[in-house]
């Protein structure tokens, strides 16, 4: 919770550096406090001079607009930019931009930063704050007809909808966008959106003219749900859904580390190991089904790419099934470690997983053969949905989109956690910027993944026997103290994924925000789209990689 | 032309050797590791009915029904409901509540899944294997082998 | 070697053959002849033979085409992809024939609300029907060969492109976007695509100088060259594997097989012109595209392959054996080849195929002005 206190703080109180800079780089009429959050200092900024405030944090270096949460108190809303730098993503600064509730406005931050355009429109739909000098502030993720602001203080939910019929525009009206163009819905029903996607396309010929996402499907209030768990047990079968297609430990580790760092919980090493291999593994599986289903985008339905995609993942689930239990919702991680060892007997384990590692480099090669060797796919991908890097901050575009546009961010390297720093892989970037690039990255990353699989293997194996704690005393009810708040993040398969946790004094969270990195990063299509074709269009979709259960949550 | 024949190559490969990665299922049972989750399979001689497992369920599946001396009087689960994450198996002192690996159950009904305490002790172990041995490892978890403060709730 | 053609060439299958000389055979109708002498001869023998020839050609295509769509193509995609497919009903899995007919059968007929119902009831209809009518004068082997007219390439060409109104209609008919979009690209293609076709066929004709199909077969069974003591004839795809190739792509180009499927691109416009279409007229499209795929195979094989001769086996059988080798080849170009861009897609027929098979053309003409 912030101190709004109507002063400057003066030099003579006890501000921190990182504080100090922050405040000599804005312009001093626009803060009106600070506060400390867990993970960077924050600055309480006046509501009308958002934009001045960011635009010079930005150009101090803080190019990487991460999230923007929204939260309502009892006697106020706030928003929360939180900033990160791309070349050093420790270095992090929240700007809290509190409004009172009976005129819930502030200034976008979207003419700053690209990426708060859909941010700000989520925190409108859900929220219900309002920002001036917002390009487009309408609904996202609820239907436009709905009434109310879910998260926000005084929602009922027990209160029908009513929905007059002259409310809800026909669909099925013409709607031209230029003078010689088609209006064309892709989706929410089409076999390569990656899920209920609904874009809506307005087409010149063959070529895009326009292409807006509309998203909001699959929203399952999952925010809304861990506000509803305890931290201890019942929030950590939820991050396995968000990011469904099998990157289950990565969500769920995002969820760990903030909710560790926020108790301020331990971890043994042994078990930072098995996350680190579990994850690794997860992400193999990921980047596997995001090549195949790429190939079928671009190949066509019988393309026999998918299957063997598909196979190297069912043997990466065998692994994780027998690690785990499940082979998609793994429920594997608990706050404090893991929640069983490897299982009896090690030698059989290790084994299964050398196997698989030392199959990984021929199925490589085949999909080098089949895939970024083919001419024609070279010829579809190669200067097709080109995304440049500076373009790609303003969206805060991360994971493999961003590497694909040579920004060389990667947070298991930059803000480690895990066991990632004591461990030897590389970074794969590329400077494509180009469908090809992304594509390659990801097929260099399983590489990369194996390599940091094979290291865990060999360390657990000489783990001795009697150190092999996996999980430390965490208490059973887990109650943080009152009104601490936290944003951490992980690198997920897609990118980073960050979870802002604000703990009220009770066994469940004040507000968890997730930052999906598939919704940022979706925010790009257009930019990717706009002027090239329909197949360029659905390839660049496909290469973005997106998993509508993480954009809509 | 060359990476569309070694494309056209892999393929043909892969079609000539012979082998596949399916299985015919009905006749050949699949691989299920022994920490598989499946149906759940419920002990009334064990359980002390402490209701932690209904505290601890995720999305309210188990429901649980005592007299005014609170004596167990119903355990139904919801076998649709359930999203099968272990935490009752987990958080249960003494057993009473485990996942086997039984994935294969069928029902005509929605409401055909909610298990009462009769059908929940019923259900079959897969194969005859005991899901407890593969998951002992569990238990020093909970049990709580370290130094520091610990709050017990 | 231009041999001259008789002087009554007409395609009307009357009276028996004449004693022609050796490459030239006047017009005739070897499948309906044979029938009809059966039944006793006369008009009455000649048009029953002549429906009950039909009739038998358009069963056995369509014979071959069930066991294609249902069966063979589920075995084949499965071998690609390490899977087992169907191999539950009956022998092999072949009952699943019958399982997908009455399937597909059963199916509602919807039609979307303001379809242009005359075209779009009629362009499934057109689809198969051109196909099958390309049959007719395609030599099959041991007399099984249904017509004969002296320019038999030019009306196994022109039926196989009566397919293009159909999907032109099917595209524009269906009042949805994506079929509209479906069509248009299948019409550009069409186009792109068939001028290199003719041409490349042209140059056959060259070398052999006459359209009549069993002339091009007979052609073909000359020798080429002897190999220690294998006999290899002169079937023009070793003569000119360059127009076999050229050929091979542009064939694939107008069946809208991979990697030029894109009418059809499911991932890019759902179903593009079959969007809107289920049950029977569902049926007739998937079929119709298999026929047109073996009908292909079929042109080619009789152009390319020799037609049916191959040793020790019969006619026949051998040419079996080429039509289904295409229908392989249109399946391992599927699963391993990625779909072409519409732009590029006319950039290559209109730019690289247009000119390569001109240059075809003269190459062959050369060649064949002086070896004469």
């Amino acid at each position: 919770m912030a101190e709004t206190t109507g002063t400057r703080p003066s030099a003579a109180t006890a501000a921190d550096d990182p504080t100090r800079e922050l405040l000599d780089i804005v312009p001093d009429d626009a803060v009106t406090g600070t506060d400390d959050h867990l993970n960077a200092p924050a600055l309480v900024v006046r509501a009308d001079r958002v934009q001045a405030t960011l635009s010079a944090l930005r150009d101090a270096g803080l190019d990487h607009c991460a999230c923007v949460t929204a939260q309502a108190y009892d006697d106020r809303y706030e928003s929360i930019y939180h900033l990160r730098d791309y070349d050093d993503p420790t270095r992090e600064a929240s700007v809290v931009v509190p409004v009172p509730t009976d005129d819930p406005t502030s200034e976008s931050a979207a003419p700053v930063f690209r990426t708060a355009d859909w941010h700000e429109r989520e925190a409108y739909d859900l929220v219900g704050i309002e920002y001036d000098d917002h390009p487009n502030l309408r609904r996202i993720l609820l239907p436009e007809t709905w009434q109310g602001h879910p998260l926000g203080p005084d929602f009922d939910g027990e209160e029908p909808q009513i929905v007059p019929f002259r409310e809800h525009a026909n669909p099925l009206a013409d709607d031209r966008r230029g003078a010689d163009t088609m209006f064309l819905n892709v989706g929410p029903h089409h076999p390569s959106t990656h899920g209920v996607l609904h874009l809506k396309v307005s087409l010149d010929g063959e070529q895009v003219a326009a292409v807006e996402p509309d998203i909001g499907y699959i929203h399952r209030c999952e925010e809304q749900m861990c506000q509803q768990g305890t931290y201890r047990h019942q929030i950590m079968p939820y991050p396995d859904r968000w990011d469904y297609i099998s990157a289950g430990i990565l969500n769920e580790w995002a969820y760990a580390r903030a909710a560790e760092d926020l108790a301020d919980l331990e971890v043994p090493e042994y078990a930072q190991v098995i996350r680190t291999m579990s994850a690794e593994l997860c992400r193999i599986a990921s980047h596997m089904l995001a090549v195949g289903t790429f190939a079928l985008d671009v190949y066509g339905d019988f393309t026999a790419i998918f299957m063997y995609a598909v196979r190297d993942r069912e043997k990466v689930q065998n692994i994780l099934e027998d690690l785990t239990g499940q082979r998609l919702m793994f429920n594997y991680l608990r706050l404090g470690g893991v929640v069983w060892d490897l299982p009896e007997p090690r030698e059989e384990f290790f084994e299964k997983i050398r196997d698989f590692l030392d199959d990984l480099p021929e199925s490589l090669e085949e999909y080098h053969d089949l895939i970024t060797s083919n001419e024609i796919l070279q010829s579809r991908t190669v200067g097709t949905g080109v995304l440049p890097p500076e373009v790609a901050k303003s969206y805060g575009a991360t994971g493999p989109v961003a590497r694909g546009s040579g920004i060389d961010y990667d947070l298991r390297r930059d803000d480690p956690y895990g066991y990632y720093d004591e461990l030897d892989w590389d970074v794969i970037t590329d400077d494509g910027c180009d469908n090809f690039s992304r594509l390659f990255v990801r097929l260099r990353e399983v590489e990369e993944s194996a390599k940091i699989i094979e290291q865990c293997v060999d360390i657990l194996e000489d783990w001795p026997e009697d150190e092999r704690t996996i999980q430390s005393n965490v208490p059973r009810t887990l109650k943080p103290e009152a009104d601490k708040e936290i944003y951490r993040a992980v690198e997920a398969a897609k990118g980073e994924l960050g979870i802002y946790i604000r703990s009220d004094g009770t066994d469940k969270p004040g507000r968890f925000k997730i930052r999906s990195p598939c919704f940022s990063n979706l925010q790009t299509l257009p930019e990717m789209s706009e002027g090239e074709y329909v197949p360029d269009m659905i390839a660049s979709l496909g290469s973005l990689d997106i998993v509508l259960g993480e954009v809509d949550r | 032309m060359i990476g569309l024949l070694k494309g056209m190559a892999t393929t043909m490969k892969h079609a000539l050797d012979g082998k596949t990665f399916t299985v015919e299922y009905p006749d050949v049972a699949p691989e299920v590791s022994p920490r598989f989750r499946g149906v759940h399979k419920f002990s009334q001689e064990r359980c002390i009915w402490c209701r932690q497992c209904e505290n601890v369920c995720p999305n309210d599946t188990i429901q649980i029904v005592q007299d005014d001396q609170r004596n167990g009087e119903q355990y139904n689960l919801h076998i649709g409901q359930c999203i099968y994450c272990r935490l009752c198996e987990e958080v249960c002192p003494v057993d009473a509540i485990l996942l086997t690996q039984n994935f294969e159950f069928t029902a005509d009904t929605k409401d055909d899944f909610v298990y009462n305490k009769e059908q929940l002790k019923n259900v079959p172990w897969y194969k005859g294997i005991d899901p407890l041995n593969s998951r002992n490892p569990d238990r020093n978890a909970w049990v709580g082998e370290g130094d520091g403060e610990i709050d017990y709730q | 070697m231009p041999v001259p053609l008789q002087a009554t060439g007409t395609a009307t299958p009357t009276g028996t053959a004449a004693n022609g000389t050796a490459g030239a055979a006047p017009p005739s109708a070897p499948l309906a002849d044979a029938i009809s002498g059966l039944l006793g001869g006369g008009l009455l023998g000649d048009v029953v033979g002549a429906l009950l020839g039909a009739f038998l050609i358009a069963n056995l295509m369509l014979i071959m085409t069930a066991v294609a769509g249902p069966w063979a193509k589920r075995k084949i995609t499965a071998a690609f992809t390490d899977r087992i497919a169907v191999n539950r009903i009956g022998p092999f899995g072949l009952l699943i024939i019958v399982a997908d007919a009455v399937r597909l059968l059963s199916k509602e007929l919807v039609i979307p609300d303001g379809a242009d119902r005359p075209a779009f009831d009629i362009a499934p209809i057109v689809l198969p029907f051109s196909a099958l009518l390309g049959f007719a004068v395609i030599p099959m082997g041991n007399g099984i060969h249904l017509a004969d007219p002296e320019t038999g390439l030019v009306f196994a060409f022109a039926a196989s492109s009566i397919a293009s109104l159909g999907l032109i209609m099917a595209g524009y008919a269906s009042n949805n976007k994506y079929s509209l979009l479906g069509g248009l690209r299948s019409i550009a293609q069409n186009l792109a695509y068939e001028i290199p076709l003719v041409i490349t066929a042209a140059s056959v004709v060259i070398f052999t100088g006459t359209l009549q199909m069993s002339g091009i077969v007979a052609q073909q069974t000359e020798t080429l060259i002897n190999v220690g003591g294998i006999r290899i004839p002169q079937w023009f795809a070793f003569v000119n594997p360059f127009a076999f190739v050229l050929f091979l792509a542009a064939n694939m180009a107008e069946i809208g097989r991979n990697p030029f499927d894109i009418p059809e691109a499911p991932t890019e416009i759902v179903a593009g012109y079959q969007t809107e279409y289920g049950s029977v007229y569902f049926v007739l499209f998937y079929l119709g595209e298999f026929i047109h795929i073996f009908l292909g195979g079929a042109i080619m094989a009789t152009l390319f392959l020799g037609g049916p001769a191959g040793p020790i086996l019969p006619g026949f059988l051998w040419f079996i054996i080429k039509i289904w080798a295409f229908f392989l080849f249109t399946q391992w170009a599927r699963s391993a080849i990625p779909r072409v861009r519409i732009d590029q897609l006319i950039e290559i027929g209109w730019k690289g195929m247009l000119v390569l098979s001109f240059a075809n053309l003269v190459l062959t003409a050369i060649i064949v002005g002086v070896i004469a």
